[in-house]
């Protein structure tokens, strides 16, 4: 691989490789735990009933797994990357909305039933992951498949 | 139209996808997903013993109070070597009651007596089993026990105790528990007592040899 990295792009895929192993990470301990767990933690936000908690539960782990796998991988960097960030934003709603309204919530199903964090501190958290996926959408072309792919047809 | 290098990422997209759906959904089939911990009253042996045997089981059904038996023995003679953890699987559709027996079982075992009211309640199941209305055996054996039943009224219907069962049957579901008593004997699966007991044979000289005299 003939690629000559830049600092932006070594910062760039490091970007990469911490947004996307999150959300691997956490799409993949709920994936492999039953959905109705992660349910409990979506009805305790008390936005959605039941049903569409169980239907979310089924959907999102999958999606954060594949989302993150595709950034990790660097297919449609960018577009995945907003996706992701657009996630973000609305995980961090839902953690807001929980906050002030003073919602107890024992486990806010970010990596699963087994433990969690407190709100601010997923707040905070997820905060910084928004400007870790700036990184990403601005520099994250290094060492990408489609950087690979952008350079196999030139 | 899409072109060339759209065509080569989305084919790459559906790879990625693809496999690591396919990963995951194998993980599950194989049971490579951790087990829950069960509550303290519901494990049987000592945390380190060699061979750890997770039970699926039914307060109602005839082949658990079968099991239940096999599983005493085997804790009495490879004390030490052995250690049982009994997780709730509540056939639903065919034993109207046995969410009850387990929400039941599992308040009296926050009084301390969880295995004493397991053993009436598989003793007595023909008795409660497909009752038309609520069985008062329920409430007989807690008091037979000794145990303060408007508690156990109260911690059954705590939301706590009904995640916790829901939870322990969608994670049997995961596991793929079709029928009961289902076993996993250091991982391996085993499906009622016959299959308990040629399965924990190939687990016998880790056994003795773990037994306490």
């Amino acid at each position: 691989m003939n690629e000559k990295l830049t600092r932006q792009d070594i910062g760039g895929l490091i970007a990469r490789l911490a947004v996307g192993g999150v959300f691997i990470y956490s799409g993949l301990v709920k994936a492999l735990a039953p959905a109705e767990e992660f349910a409990f933690a979506i009805e305790s936000y008390k936005v959605v009933g039941p049903q569409l908690a169980l239907l979310a539960a089924n959907t999102v782990p999958w999606v954060e797994l594949w989302t993150g796998l595709l950034l990790v991988a660097g297919v449609f960097t960018r577009p995945v990357t907003v996706f992701i960030a657009l996630m973000l934003v609305f995980f961090e709603l839902l953690l807001g909305q929980a906050w002030l309204r003073g919602l107890e919530i024992t486990s806010c199903g970010c990596f699963g039933a087994a433990g969690s964090n407190s709100l601010g501190q997923e707040f905070i958290q997820n905060l910084a992951l928004l400007l870790i996926c700036a990184a990403a959408f601005k520099h994250g072309l290094g060492f990408s498949a489609d950087r690979a792919l952008e350079k196999h047809e030139a | 139209m899409i072109d060339t290098r759209t065509g080569r990422k989305l084919a790459l997209s559906a790879a990625i996808i693809f496999f690591s759906t396919l990963a995951v959904l194998l993980a599950r089939q194989f049971s490579l997903v951790p087990d829950k911990p069960a509550p303290d009253w519901r494990n049987f042996g000592p945390e380190n013993a060699p061979v750890k045997i997770v039970e699926y089981t039914d307060f109602a059904c005839p082949a658990c109070r079968h099991a239940s038996g096999k599983i005493d023995e085997m804790l009495k003679v490879f004390n030490g070597g052995l250690r049982v953890t009994f997780k709730h699987y509540p056939l639903l559709n065919i034993h109207p009651w046995s969410l009850h027996a387990a929400a039941y079982a599992d308040c009296a075992g926050e009084q301390g007596r969880f295995k004493e009211y397991a053993d009436l309640l598989f003793e007595g199941q023909e008795k409660w089993g497909l009752a038309k209305t609520m069985p008062g055996e329920f409430e007989i054996y807690a008091k037979k026990l000794k145990l303060d039943w408007p508690a156990i009224l109260a911690c059954s219907e705590a939301p706590a105790t009904l995640k916790r069962l829901k939870l322990e049957i969608a994670e049997g579901e995961m596991k793929g528990v079709s029928a009961t008593p289902t076993f996993f004997i250091n991982g391996r699966r085993a499906v009622g007592s016959a299959q308990l007991i040629d399965q924990a044979m190939k687990f016998d000289n880790i056994l003795r040899g773990a037994a306490k005299p």
